[in-house]
């Protein structure tokens, strides 16, 4: 057995069990490591396949940016909220399992029956070596022959960045910085004015270091817990806890 | 069996997209569905350098690098809703959404 060919198993074993931890792990953030995993497999059968390029790319995309991404986003989501693990529909289990098990023969039967196209291209092992690799051949290739396509896609990755800002943004969070835009206060995400006893120029001045304390805490609390930003860049609410059930 | 070909590379391709959709079509979490569909991604690229290496062409690689940059973007866009989302109406089970029907 070539050495190849016992790599090429480790590796693609390795995937496919962490893929399948990926989708059986109950808590969210064991699935995003095993994607994690996975995906470093995957950039080892890249390398296996001569796309060294593409297989820093996964890793440096994949698991360096998205899925960082991902778990940022998994913080960001209360615990709670999560749904139970088991609790899909019985029905929709048992179509998924059915239509799995379809589709992977269909998927066997269309790689059996296929024919070997053959090496027919002009990128031989060869020719890349002659232009110094992988990475210059694919670079020389995308700024010749794809060039429109590039451009293209980096207007895709601007209009994706703007979207994802005005998306996540806090709703009505944008008039509010128009109409008090002297009072928002970077250091702090819940501005200036808002429930923080401003001390010496303030209209509820600190007397001691406690009461300072203690109002910051309870300031770090209540921007941990609220969701709603209402609650928090409310107009004239100058002390104590915003009431959640007021917002709106 | 003998000697390592593409057929092997698809085949692995084949078992993680299987493996993504049924992820996808079990999960609830909105979350988890997401990395399914980037497993799914994924699957499909390893077909698409498997065929690159076969017809001895370049032309495989780059579209996978497109469709990396696709990828990157629309993980930017979907997460960005489903942070509007969990923000809104406190969930990420997708059993529950239904705020367009109502």
């Amino acid at each position: 057995m070539p050495w190849e060919l016992i790599f090429f198993y480790i590796i693609g074993a390795a995937s496919v069990l962490c893929a399948l931890g990926m989708v059986l792990a109950k808590n969210p953030v064991h699935s995003g490591i095993f994607l994690v995993l996975t995906f470093l497999n995957v950039a080892g059968i890249f390398v296996m396949l001569g796309a060294e390029f593409l297989a820093v790319i996964q890793i440096i995309v994949y698991t360096g940016a998205i899925l960082i991404l991902m778990l940022f986003v998994l913080m960001l989501v209360d615990p709670d909220d999560l749904p139970s693990f088991s609790s899909a529909a019985p029905l929709q289990r048992n179509l998924s399992l059915v239509l799995g098990v379809v589709l992977v023969l269909e998927l066997a039967a269309t790689i059996i029956t296929r024919t070997a196209l053959g090496g027919v291209g002009p990128d031989t092992p060869a020719s890349i070596d002659s232009v110094g690799g992988n990475a210059q051949a694919l670079g020389l290739r995308l700024y010749s022959d794809y060039l429109l396509a590039f451009e293209v896609t980096s207007l895709v990755l601007t209009v994706g960045v703007i979207g994802a800002v005005v998306l996540a943004l806090p709703e009505r969070l944008g008039e509010r910085i128009q109409r008090r835009r002297d009072t928002i206060s970077l250091a702090h995400p819940r501005g200036a004015d808002g429930f923080l006893p401003a001390g010496p120029r303030g209209e509820t001045p600190i007397t001691t270091d406690i009461e300072r304390d203690v109002a910051m805490q309870n300031a770090g609390r209540a921007l941990i817990m609220t969701k709603d930003p209402d609650a928090y860049t409310r107009v004239g609410v100058r002390q104590g806890r915003p009431d959640a059930n007021d917002a709106n | 069996m003998g000697e390592l070909s593409t057929n092997h590379f698809l085949f692995l391709s084949a078992a993680l997209f299987v493996i993504g959709m049924m992820g996808m079509l079990t999960r609830r979490n909105m979350l988890v569905i997401f990395m399914c569909i980037e497993l799914m991604v994924t699957a499909v690229s390893i077909s698409f350098v498997a065929f690159a290496n076969e017809t001895q062409t370049l032309k495989g690689q780059v579209f996978v690098l497109f469709v990396l940059a696709v990828a990157a973007a629309e993980a930017a866009v979907g997460l960005a809703i489903i942070v509007a989302l969990s923000r809104r109406g406190k969930t990420v089970d997708v059993d529950s959404m239904h705020e367009l029907r109502d």
